[in-house]
């Protein structure tokens, strides 16, 4: 077995994992965010610190090729996030419940976090590479697509409230935002533009590979930590305002006194 | 683009990765500072 089909089995089995975690959820604390989220910290350190400091400059672009270690690895989890809260937006419609519901709000979240720090890193590369801050590249304007529509989807969802409803259109509008992030994966293969074709460790020379899987894995035991956590905070947050008080019938709109037509 | 086409700009890369560092940093302490003040 290849070390790139042993990278992709471990990769399976995390979000397998960090699923059936969010099937279960509870609203008790649990220590296993803190493991997993800071041992994606340190794996991210190392990576970086290689990265920057051990690894060779890369042929062309020299020293800005370092912004590789920290740009694919974003880009990977960013993807592999939204198709997280795709599953789990499945999950929520098909059953109802308020876990998955809570789940579905944490992955859209960190994927948009991700998907921000992906366009802001990507932005800061094109500059000395393209000459340019911002293009509309078929990659690019995908991506920012997709950044915006994940991130309106937070909004109208924070904006609906925490009623059921809000929670069938959380899951809808996922599933339907999803359908964009094959073609922000694949752009860079269809249109084949401004934008270099898909960077794996298949692509780089040897030197480059440890830095660039460390970073990779690190960035995504952080996404399954940090998932985690926000995932039992926003539980905690649905079934307080479940249990909260209601609110006070609303008042009659004032009525003018009717007029009898009598004269004083 | 040609080989070594690019000279210096580690202040590029200072930017990318000063950013999402900070990045990170923020959302775990926006995520602290929510689960304390609801």
């Amino acid at each position: 077995m290849s070390e790139k089909q042993i990278a992709g089995i471990i990769m399976l089995v995390l979000l397998v994992v960090l699923t059936f975690r969010l099937s279960k959820l509870k609203t008790t604390a649990s220590k296993d965010q803190l493991v997993i989220g800071g041992l994606g910290l340190l794996l991210m350190l190392a990576g970086h610190y290689i990265g920057l400091f051990v690894a060779p400059k890369e042929a062309m672009m020299g020293d800005v090729g370092r912004i590789l270690y920290v740009h694919v690895p974003t880009a990977w989890t960013a993807l592999v996030t939204f198709l997280l809260a795709f599953v789990v937006a499945i999950a929520s419609l098909w059953t109802g419940k308020r876990h998955w519901d809570a789940g579905l709000i944490a992955a859209v979240e960190v994927g948009v976090l991700f998907s921000v720090m992906l366009t802001l890193q990507g932005s800061i590369w094109a500059k000395p590479t393209w000459n340019t801050w911002w293009t509309w590249d078929p990659r690019l304007t995908t991506t920012a697509i997709m950044v915006l529509s994940f991130a309106g989807l937070l909004i109208l969802r924070k904006v609906m409230g925490p009623s059921k409803r809000a929670a069938v259109f959380m899951a809808v509008g996922t599933i339907i935002a999803f359908t964009n992030v094959p073609i922000v994966y694949f752009s860079v293969k269809w249109w084949n533009t401004l934008h270099q074709n898909f960077s794996s460790t298949d692509t780089i020379s040897s030197p480059m590979v440890l830095p660039l899987r460390l970073a990779a894995f690190g960035m995504l035991f952080l996404m399954c930590g940090l998932v985690l956590a926000r995932a039992r905070q926003s539980l905690k947050q649905l079934e307080f305002q479940d249990h909260a008080p209601d609110l006070p019938p609303e008042s009659k709109p004032l009525e003018l006194e009717k007029h009898t037509g009598e004269s004083q | 683009m040609t080989q070594g086409m690019i000279q210096g700009g580690w202040e590029y890369v200072w930017a990318a990765y000063s950013v999402s560092w900070l990045m990170i940093v923020c959302y775990i302490f926006l995520h602290y500072w929510r689960g304390r003040h609801g």
